[in-house]
């Protein structure tokens, strides 16, 4: 599938603060929904912002649907959709002013569409911005995003700061939307359980790199986990240890594949521990080591 | 579309724009109504006549009386408007914007940010000048109120508080505190250093101007009174025909200047004609205007390159 999210060698480093990201590769397939992980720190805004033209890199290229945002920033802003980690209303206008807003701005933005988003989920067009949940302020602003019709979502670690209901219901309007559609997102979370059921593709970010990219479904055939006392360290495959909330040591393999363990060993890893075990890896783990599964 | 964005930016900012018309209008109201008293005591004929009527002196009275405890304090209320409409209204405009993260929104759906800045800023600016303009007028009418038997088209009493050139203020202090906010990204460090860079700017473009306008100075005989022309500075004219300032003729006749009954030297002024008032005022007008579009233009370049915040 074609790659629409690219990064090639991709580095941004801020004044002061050292390299968010530096020699990034990686590339999104079109139509996916792509979960974008990692610890706070570790570049995901950086990144997403970037594929919007908001942090011109300080080396390497991205491309968002093969245009470069650092050369052409109004292509790349044409070709995205964005939501933002915060949501970024004005308080001074209404929901429905948002949307009139939203057409000045854009050309082509659908306001139908955008309402219909809004009123599906029971928020009033009426209401004044600063009256909205946290939750209704994501929705809305994903319903803008929506209404620009871009064929790619970039999705801020939206659902942060929603409650449980709330985040079902942004993941079921954003996922029927980019499968009707056709889309492609790209999502950044911490929250696993939701990742897992939203999402069709995992990216895992850590110390500025990649440290894994898999398909959800290869994600957790391909790794399992097994207690660290009864593991010996020189097998192959051994990705790293974690503790669980009980105090118990666990070791996330990877099997199958050139390299990888027997299948046979331990049992199946959730797709949490897949993440936790990489993150842990990403501590200690030198540049370009991303693991990915064809 | 553009009627759209008008309305959507208006309603962004409807707090200070309400709150700045409201100003603006008791302001306006005010000076007519204190005009019109002034007008109405009637003092005008006794201001111009060579020899005043019995009744002058009870007229003046009343006149200054209103001149002092109204139209003074309008005056100097309208003498703030161009910070006080060029601050609240310039401020925000970006940097509000960035201190909410509302331009991740905005910066995200138009791909074109410069389409953006003017959509958010010129509806803005227009207000600031339609408002000093309006309370440049009134002060016009209220200075003409203050000196009877003045034309204020030829005169440069007032000059910098009154007319046109209030609106070119209040702009140049918008565009100043906008180009801040754009840097800043924070209201009100912007309206604080805004205050102070804008106060000192329009001081100095002030004196410049002053120095500028010295060209155009001819010298009068101290006993002859130009009424409306604006005095730059004072000469004694030596025995000898040449002119001294105060200074040089402390070291050349000292007895003149430290001595009531040493020898008198006549008195030259150096003045600026009041029919040069408007050509004067529409080229410090013109001046402030480049400034105003040089710091807009700047604020779109910084609008261009930076991080939405």
């Amino acid at each position: 599938m074609t790659a629409v999210l690219e990064a090639h060698g991709y580095g941004k480093r801020y004044r002061g603060r050292g390299w968010a990201l530096r020699g990034l590769d990686l590339a999104v397939p079109g139509g996916s929904i792509t979960a974008l992980v990692g610890p706070n720190g570790s570049g995901k805004s950086t990144l997403i912002r970037g594929w919007i033209g908001f942090e011109p890199p300080t080396e390497g290229q991205l491309l968002i649907g093969g245009v470069d945002p650092g050369r052409d920033r109004k292509a790349a802003v044409r070709r995205a959709g964005y939501v933002p980690q915060q949501p970024a209303l004005y308080r001074e206008l209404t929901v429905n002013e948002h949307i009139e807003l939203s057409l000045t701005l854009r050309d082509g933005f659908d306001t139908a569409l955008a309402r219909r988003y809004v009123e599906r989920l029971g928020i009033p067009l009426s209401a004044q911005a600063n009256q909205l949940s946290g939750g209704e302020q994501a929705q809305v602003g994903l319903a803008l995003a929506l209404g620009t019709r871009a064929k790619i979502l970039l999705l801020d670690e939206p659902l942060a700061s929603l409650d449980p209901l709330a985040r079902r219901e942004f993941l079921h309007v954003l996922v029927t939307a980019v499968r009707s559609e056709g889309h492609t997102a790209l999502l950044s979370s911490h929250v696993i359980t939701d990742i897992e059921q939203a999402c069709d593709r995992l990216v895992v970010l850590g110390r500025g790199q990649t440290l894994l990219d898999l398909s959800i479904e290869d994600a957790v055939l391909h790794h399992r986990v097994v207690v660290a006392a009864d593991w010996d360290g020189s097998r192959p495959g051994a990705i790293a240890s974690f503790p669980t909330m009980e105090g118990e040591l666990l070791t996330l393999v990877r099997v199958g594949g050139g390299g990888g363990a027997s299948d046979a060993v331990g049992r199946p890893a959730t797709l949490e521990e897949v993440v936790i075990g990489h993150l842990a890896a990403g501590r200690s783990r030198v540049s370009g080591a991303t693991e990915a599964v064809a | 579309m553009m009627r759209d964005s008008i309305r959507l930016t208006f309603l962004m900012h409807r707090f200070e724009l309400i709150a700045i018309t409201i100003f603006t209008v008791v302001l306006v109201v005010a000076a007519y109504y204190v005009a019109g008293q002034l007008d109405a005591v009637g003092y005008g004929p006794c201001a111009t006549a060579t020899s005043p009527s019995a009744n002058c002196e009870v007229l003046g009275q009343r006149f200054y009386s209103i001149d002092s405890s109204q139209a003074s304090p309008v005056m100097a209320l309208i003498a703030i408007l161009p910070y006080v409409a060029g601050l609240f209204l310039g401020a925000p405009i970006v940097a509000r914007e960035l201190e909410r993260g509302t331009t991740r929104l905005a910066w995200s759906l138009e791909p074109s940010r410069v389409r953006w800045y003017i959509a958010r800023t010129l509806p803005v600016l227009v207000v600031v000048v339609v408002l000093a303009f309006a309370a440049g007028v009134a002060a016009d009418r209220l200075y003409a109120a203050r000196s009877p038997g003045l034309d204020m088209a030829n005169a440069f009493d007032g000059y910098g508080y009154r007319g046109g050139l209030i609106a070119v203020q209040a702009l140049v202090i918008a565009a100043g505190a906008l180009g801040l906010g754009a840097v800043t990204g924070r209201v009100l460090p912007t309206v604080i250093l805004a205050l102070l860079i804008g106060a000192i700017g329009i001081a100095a473009v002030g004196k410049v101007h002053e120095r500028f306008t010295q060209g155009e100075a001819i010298y009068v005989d101290g006993e002859q009174y130009l009424a409306g022309s604006r005095y730059v500075d004072q000469f004694f004219r030596l025995p000898n025909g040449t002119l001294a300032d105060w200074r040089q003729l402390e070291i050349i006749a000292p007895e003149a200047f430290y001595s009531d009954t040493g020898p008198s030297y006549p008195i030259v002024n150096l003045v600026v004609p009041g029919n040069l008032y408007r050509f004067v005022e529409a080229r410090e007008a013109a001046g402030l205007g480049g400034i105003a579009a040089i710091m807009l233009v700047g604020a779109g370049v910084i609008v261009q390159r930076r991080r939405p915040g």
